[in-house]
């Protein structure tokens, strides 16, 4: 299955390029348009690393300042995203450094271990209407804020911005297998956040008779009589 | 032969099969263990709804206040620099 997309995504790179002769051409107003087109992508990834927006606020200004400045030596052989991403996560990663309250996000623990899923019912059909496309919104907003960071970061450069897999681990700076390991971790988180509002509440006899996949039906059927008897 | 894999091999390939990466032989194994496996189907089902989900809704707007305060700096900046 190929990964939907976004109608309006897409921004032309040999666009960003033009913008880019034009800034070292001595365009100010060129600046302006590239800040316009890639202002968003900037921020959510600030975002990502930092998790509050006061601190995303300041690293996205300093990475637009920092990539004027250095526009010169953006050398082509990659996207202007990836170019610009990069500069963003680095900008983002050592202001969390010079944090106080920061503390190692070394999870590797967790990493090694992979998640079980526990919400196993399936969902309604059509959450949009059951919640409104706001109130959806902020679901999925507060499902990816709330992982911890070396997920939200793979998650919304992967599943957000689409980048491939190998762009995403180049510009965090690890691993293709390491990237891959922490997105199937922060799917399966944001999934299991997701379903705590969005799956439909198995009736008590379904319940039962999922449980019987791991005890066995005869065991289930003396289960669910019992139950009958009890209500 | 054909091979056969658990609910835990079967998570562990979730990824590749939402994005559409991995062999043939792979996708045709997790599509039969799907087929059986009630929850399994739920979670991949379930995952690929997740990751629609959050292209549809688009989330983490800039708020217009921190644009316009960005736009303001750059103006500052820029033309110190130029």
């Amino acid at each position: 299955m190929q990964k939907a997309k976004r109608p309006n995504q897409g921004v032309a790179d040999e666009d960003d390029f033009v913008l880019v002769d034009r800034v070292l051409a001595g365009d100010r107003r060129a600046f302006e348009s590239l800040v316009r087109r890639h202002e968003r992508r900037v921020f959510r990834v600030s975002l990502a690393v930092l998790g509050n927006a006061e601190d995303a606020e300041e690293a996205m200004q300093d990475t637009f300042i920092k990539a004027y400045r250095h526009l010169g030596q953006f050398r082509r052989e990659s996207k202007f995203t990836t170019w610009l991403t990069r500069i963003a996560i680095n900008e983002a990663i050592q202001k969390r450094q010079g944090r106080r309250d920061f503390v190692s996000l070394d999870d590797s623990r967790g990493e090694r271990a992979l998640l079980m899923p526990r919400r196993t019912e399936s969902w309604h059909a059509d959450p949009e209407n059951l919640y409104g496309k706001q109130e959806l919104r902020r679901i999925v907003e507060v499902a990816i804020r709330d992982l911890p960071a070396i997920y939200r970061e793979a998650f919304v450069l992967r599943d957000i911005e689409e980048m491939t897999a190998e762009e995403a681990a180049d510009a965090l700076g690890i691993t293709v297998g390491a990237l891959k390991s922490r997105i199937l971790r922060a799917r399966l988180l944001v999934r299991e956040a997701l379903a705590a509002s969005l799956q439909v509440p198995p009736t008590l006899g379904k319940r039962i008779l999922h449980a019987a996949e791991g005890v066995g039906i005869s065991v289930a059927i003396r289960l669910m009589r019992a139950v009958r008897k009890e209500v | 032969m054909k091979k056969t894999l658990d609910c835990k091999d079967v998570l562990e390939n979730l990824s590749s099969y939402v994005d559409g990466d991995g062999s043939a032989e792979l996708r045709e194994a997790l599509e039969e263990h799907i087929a059986h496996c009630r929850r399994c189907r739920v979670i991949f089902d379930t995952t690929r709804r997740t990751l629609k989900m959050v292209l549809d809704v688009d989330p983490f707007e800039v708020p217009l206040a921190v644009s316009a305060r960005l736009y303001a700096r750059l103006e500052t900046v820029l033309s110190e620099v130029s």
